[in-house]
């Protein structure tokens, strides 16, 4: 007992196999089959759910999407983000418009994508690039905005041209706010792509989850959110720690 | 003195944080004891991280010692008393969702002040501080100088026998703290409270206490105790003194070495660790 | 800069965003009326305004209205007392905010709409499952809160009241709950915000009934401008949520 009170993880791991152990009996005893199914069965049940043809291939369709979609949303974003934020004026301009678009529920213009774009992977890249997009415009114009004026004084006072403090002072300061721009742009696009996949898919994952939930099989089903949970949980976590060691010099 | 004039009795306290052999582990306090008199003012100086904060701590009943005991009056200190002590932190404990009228009435709320004496006594304690205009004021809208006095009226307002004061003036500039030094020695020539107070300020301590007992470095013990011998109110004109200057040099003397030995010590070791229950 | 330059450079501000909406405005209308894009993909803006007048002036709006509305409530309701109740519980111990809260940060960090098919094959297209969704995604934010803003009450508060002699309910009463309330009540707004477009999401993308479904429905049946304006009509009742809920949180913190 004394181990569980030093080790805060363990004692996470055991109400973590504490709730697995709740569910497993709730599934195998107390609800339909055909609703619920318990983490033995699906953990079980991966193997046919990769062996399910056309799966393996729509997670690497859906991978695809996400990184071009992931790629698209950091060039654009890195070059609006520059754009606007890079003059006083263009800020004062700009962002309300970029935070008025960005408050707004994206998710109601869904339908307006597949209108535009098709069912393909097009649309899902489409959505996934207009999430992620807006927190890296923002975090960057925050990044370049927030440079302390004492930094650019003293470089104008060594004689600085505008290119070199942009290349020596302002560029590397904004590049912590620029990776943390990228985490939130992550989850972002994670977000849009999803969305697009569970609205309509023919050849990405989204196909594969109406499947199976169409023809009431929670086992694979269960099996492959899973494993879309824990493709996401992977792409956030490689940016967060790319997060971390590009900001090291930022104390806060 | 005898024991019916002694309000406060520290029999061999020891403190210690942690376990041996832990990497926490710190002996603060070493066979500490102290008698102190009914209405007397006493100081409790010495450098940093001697254990006069957790001396404080144990004799309020915020903390209890791992040895000896404390008797306020033949009461022994288990716990918080609070009809009998009250406190003023350093750290500025005014609430800052309320108002500074609001802070006063809420310390006799939970001391079970009835609600009828509430207000008088709260407005007469703030005015007593000086703070009769600004009982409407949030504590963020105060100067820290203000925040403290604001602390004080709430301390007096529950009419504790004990007023117990760990470093209430520290973090407040050299010129703010003169001028409450000042203030609070006409305060309290006024009352009949026994009083404990913290400092690590020299000038201070000689100018607001009756007794000075000055602290060794960790593990902390009273090394010695000064008296000082001056009438209250203690006027300016006291600080240019020779008496205070002798005393204020004695006090240098007892502590220079022992400031040296903590210095070094915190320099090898860690810290003491956060000495608040 | 000197005050009259900054009035200067802040109209001239405004100016550009009146000339950006100006100018997308009339893009839209050249593509509709004058370069040929087909209206089935982006209608005309007057047909819009037009199918907008109706649909506000018919109030067929209302019945779909409704049940976005009453799925968003009943999964706010839910979110917002357990999701107190829980944080209340875990922060009365550091050792269980240690335990618990990383791994509700962690379950939080997933995209949760991703579980939508498993709560539609469990509760059916209607809007239980909708209801379920949002009480499950609305719960983190609220919860979080909840443990931030009672379990990082500076301790000297506590320490000044309990030497004031207050009992563990007047302790709660003075101290903790004032203390907790502004970071409690941004979760709420939080929580109710990221509910309402987990109901929007799931009935667009599984439902029969509500604002979602009927812009799916509309986009299916190839009805592009009715669909614009029930678009406009949902984007103006988000922010209308919005800022309803953002005043009410000001207001909340006095």
């Amino acid at each position: 007992m004394r181990h569980l009170h030093r080790h805060p993880g363990l004692a996470r791991l055991a109400l973590v196999l504490g709730l697995l152990a709740l569910w497993e009996i709730a599934a195998r005893y107390l609800v339909d089959p055909m609703f619920l199914s318990p983490p033995s069965r699906v953990i079980a049940g991966l193997a046919t759910v990769f062996r399910t043809p056309g799966v393996p291939r729509a997670l690497a369709i859906t991978l695809w999407e996400l990184a071009v979609a992931f790629a698209l949303s950091v060039a654009i974003g890195l070059a609006v983000g520059l754009a606007i934020g890079l003059s006083r004026f263009s800020r004062a301009s700009f962002m309300p418009i970029v935070l008025l678009l960005y408050g707004t529920p994206q998710v109601t213009i869904l339908p307006l994508f597949i209108l535009f774009f098709g069912i393909g992977p097009a649309s899902k890249i489409a959505f996934g690039v207009s999430h992620g997009v807006f927190p890296i415009v923002v975090t960057i114009v925050a990044g370049v905005q927030n440079i302390k004026p004492i930094l650019l004084v003293s470089a104008r006072s060594m004689g600085a041209s505008r290119w070199q403090t942009f290349r020596w002072v302002i560029f590397p300061h904004m590049i912590p706010s620029f990776f943390a721009g990228m985490r939130l742009g992550m989850t972002a696009v994670l977000l849009g792509v999803l969305l697009a996949e569970l609205y309509v898919s023919t050849a990405g994952i989204g196909y594969f989850t109406t499947l199976f939930t169409q023809s009431f099989d929670p086992t694979r089903l269960f099996g492959l959110i899973s494993l879309l949970a824990a493709m996401a949980i992977v792409l956030n976590e490689t940016v967060r720690r790319a997060e971390v060691h590009f900001g090291r010099w930022r104390a806060e | 003195m005898t024991a019916p004039d002694a309000a406060v009795h520290v029999r061999n306290v020891s403190h210690q944080f942690g376990e041996e052999g832990e990497v926490h582990h710190v002996r603060a306090l070493a066979d500490t004891s102290l008698d102190i008199a009914r209405g007397e003012l006493l100081c409790l100086i010495g450098p940093s991280g001697c254990g006069k904060s957790t001396l404080l701590n144990v004799m309020g009943g915020l903390l209890l010692p791992t040895a000896g005991t404390v008797h306020v009056g033949d009461v022994p200190v288990r716990g918080p008393l609070p009809r009998e002590i009250a406190f003023v932190f350093q750290e500025n404990a005014l609430f800052p969702w309320s108002t500074v009228m609001e802070n006063v009435v809420l310390g006799m709320v939970f001391q079970g002040v009835p609600r009828t004496e509430r207000e008088a006594r709260a407005r007469r304690s703030l005015e007593a501080v000086g703070l009769a205009d600004f009982t409407g004021h949030y504590p963020g809208q105060l100067s820290g100088g203000m925040r403290q006095r604001a602390a004080l009226a709430r301390a007096l307002s529950l009419q504790t026998g004990i007023l117990l004061m760990d470093e209430p003036f520290g973090a407040l500039d050299e010129q703010t703290r003169m001028i409450l030094g000042e203030d609070l020695s006409v305060l309290l020539a006024r009352t009949e409270k026994t009083i404990v107070f913290v400092t690590h300020s020299l000038g201070e301590a000689v100018f607001l206490a009756d007794r000075v007992a000055v602290f060794s470095a960790r593990p902390g013990t009273i090394k010695e105790i000064i008296a000082v011998d001056e009438p209250h109110p203690r006027r300016p004109e006291f600080v240019t003194s020779a008496k205070f200057h002798a005393l204020r040099n004695r006090l240098y003397t007892l502590l220079h070495d022992e400031i040296r030995k903590a210095v070094s010590q915190s320099a090898s070791g860690g810290g003491a660790p956060d000495q608040r229950p | 800069m000197t005050p009259r330059s900054g009035r200067r450079s802040q109209r001239l501000s405004r100016a550009v965003q009146l000339a950006f909406l100006i100018a997308v405005l009339a893009l839209w209308y050249l593509a509709t009326a004058r370069w040929g894009v087909s209206h089935l993909l982006l209608p005309n803006p007057t047909s819009v305004l037009a199918e907008l007048e109706d649909v506000l002036a018919s109030g067929e709006f209302m019945g779909d209205l409704r049940v976005t509305l009453t799925e968003l409530a009943a999964a706010f309701a839910i979110a917002a007392l357990g999701g107190v109740s829980l944080g209340y519980v875990v922060s009365r111990s550091p050792y269980s905010v240690r335990v618990i809260e990383p791994l509700l940060a962690g379950m939080y960090s997933i995209p949760i709409i991703l579980f939508l098919p498993l709560y539609v094959l469990f509760f059916g297209l209607g809007p239980a499952s909708k209801i379920a969704l949002g009480a499950t995604i609305g719960f983190f934010p609220v919860a979080l809160n909840t443990i931030a803003g009672f379990g990082y009450v500076d301790r000297i508060y506590v320490v000044a009241a309990r030497s004031m002699g207050a009992s563990g309910f007047q302790l709660f009463r003075w101290v903790l709950l004032p203390a907790a309330l502004p970071v409690i009540l941004t979760g709420l707004r939080m929580g109710f915000i990221v509910a309402l477009l987990s109901i929007l999401g799931s009935e667009t993308i599984a439902s029969l009934a509500g604002l979602g479904h009927r812009i799916v429905h509309l986009a299916e049946a190839m009805e592009t401008a009715r669909m614009f304006a029930y678009i406009a009509f949902v984007v103006a009742i988000a922010a209308a949520l919005n800022f309803l809920v953002t005043v009410l949180e000001a207001r909340g913190r006095r």
